[in-house]
């Protein structure tokens, strides 16, 4: 079952087009959202939560129209827009005693047991957390009201490797159950090899492919330079897609 | 919507918009130009906003599974909320000054039934310019700001001047007669801001629906 259906997502700006942009994630599914900075990720993920207008376009979630049913839909998911801090000089506990009261499934107990096995000090105000700890923070309001998809923006960017390694472990832990279902995105390739079910993607502003990992593997084989025999990895298929050449 | 009110005076309202909410005791003040208590009025909403800019409040509350419409609305409450504490607050103040203070202010208008039809007015017109004006981009505060104060200032200044011609002294009065002779300028005050806040929470919803965040 598909989670999330974006069809024919156009946006135009003076300056830059997104141009038809079509996916579709499964349920359980982890779906990487690549391309690099400025390609027209953080804008995408904008339209699909209606933050940014689409100029055409239409949103599914859950099996049904986005846009009409936003306040419905929102319920159900959790959100992390990287680089975003939300009230850098309020406690966690603050933040969440406002969040909470705006979601009918929050659950304290589970909300409880994040804040636990992720180390998270209620007390401890936002501009004192770390980079992967703020994630985290924000992975746990999404999971104590039981969010079904999450929608991260580049929440590994910028993250030491370990904390990365660490998140990457817990996104994958995340939809073990088959309950709920990712939309990431990233410029760090090596991060979706680890994790991603399917891959989207994006190249200013054009959808470039959008399939299972290793079929969009396959499919970018023909960007091998002769002699080169292993299977090319989604950085090396990055680069050479969008390499460029200066005429200085 | 009361929780998004929740969410304004918890995390989203800097601690200065209490402050200069509390400021509406000033007209105890013996000698101070009292016009001042509603351009605080206007610099608290405006710190608040600017604070909500740093602070991505307005990201914040796109996220939460509410309407863009009461984002508007929980911002409006909060800026009225504000301000109307800040007159109740005033009253108490105002009364015991008549009867601490039995000499009239010299620096302008006195506390009386006029200056709340003033402040009222001047309240009015700044929030429609400020909300509207800043809800066209969620960011643009300095010019918002800007743009409503010019009016507002203005205004408190006519209100603060036309008390000291003698054909206006009546203005000035803290006596029973004259109270009721200036009491239209309060209903008059009363009616502009409460038409005035419906009329800029409409545009300014219209201005935000179309803004991308």
């Amino acid at each position: 079952m598909s989670v999330l259906s974006v069809i024919g997502l156009t946006k135009r700006y003076p300056n830059f087009n997104l141009q038809d942009i079509n996916f579709s994630l499964s349920q359980g599914k982890i779906m990487g959202l690549i391309g690099k900075n400025g390609a027209g990720k953080s804008t995408t993920l904008k339209c699909i939560l209606n933050m940014v207008h689409p100029d055409s376009g239409t949103i599914k979630m859950f099996g049904q129209d986005f846009k009409a049913n936003e306040e419905k839909c929102k319920q159900e998911i959790g959100v992390v827009l990287g680089g975003i801090d939300f009230y850098k000089h309020k406690k966690i506990s603050d933040i969440t005693a406002t969040t909470k009261r705006f979601y009918k499934n929050w659950d304290e107990a589970a909300y409880q047991k994040y804040l636990q096995t992720f180390s998270l000090i209620p007390e401890k105000r936002v501009k004192d957390l770390s980079s992967g700890m703020k994630v985290k923070y924000m992975i746990t309001l999404a999971l104590s009201h039981n969010a079904k998809l999450l929608i991260l923006d580049e929440p590994t960017s910028g993250l030491d490797p370990v904390s990365r390694d660490d998140l990457l472990g817990l996104f994958r832990q995340l939809v073990v159950d088959g309950e709920r279902s990712i939309l990431f995105s990233t410029h760090i390739t090596s991060d979706l090899e680890k994790i991603a079910d399917d891959i989207t993607y994006i190249k200013d502003g054009n959808l470039l492919k959008s399939a299972k990992k290793a079929a969009f593997i396959e499919s970018f084989q023909h960007l091998k330079e002769p002699g080169e025999t292993g299977e090319l990895s989604l950085e090396d298929i990055m680069i050479r897609t969008e390499r460029s050449r200066y005429d200085v | 919507m009361f929780n998004l009110l929740y969410k304004e005076l918890r995390i989203a309202a800097h601690p200065n918009l209490f402050v200069f909410t509390a400021l509406g005791m000033l007209v105890i003040v013996p000698a101070y130009p009292y016009g001042m208590v509603f351009l605080f009025g206007c610099l608290g909403p405006f710190i608040t906003f600017m604070y909500g800019r740093e602070t991505n409040d307005i990201y914040y509350t796109a996220l939460l599974p509410v309407k863009k419409s009461d984002t508007v609305k929980s911002k409006i409450m909060l800026v009225v909320l504000a301000q109307m504490t800040q007159l109740l607050i005033s009253l108490p103040f105002a009364f015991l000054r008549v009867r601490v203070i039995p000499e009239g202010n010299p620096a302008g208008i006195e506390a009386n039934v006029a200056y709340y039809g003033f402040g009222f007015m001047i309240y009015a017109v700044f929030n429609f310019i400020f909300l509207t004006y800043f809800f066209k981009t969620a960011y643009k505060v300095g010019n918002a700001f800007l743009l409503a104060m010019i009016p507002a200032s203005l205004g408190v200044m006519f209100m603060e001047v036309i008390v000291h011609f003698p054909q206006f002294r009546w203005l000035d009065s803290i006596e029973s007669k004259m109270m009721i002779r200036q009491l239209p300028i309060l209903i008059i005050g009363l009616l502009a801001y409460v038409i005035m806040m419906f009329a800029t929470y409409r545009v300014s919803v219209k201005h935000f629906e179309q803004v991308d965040l």
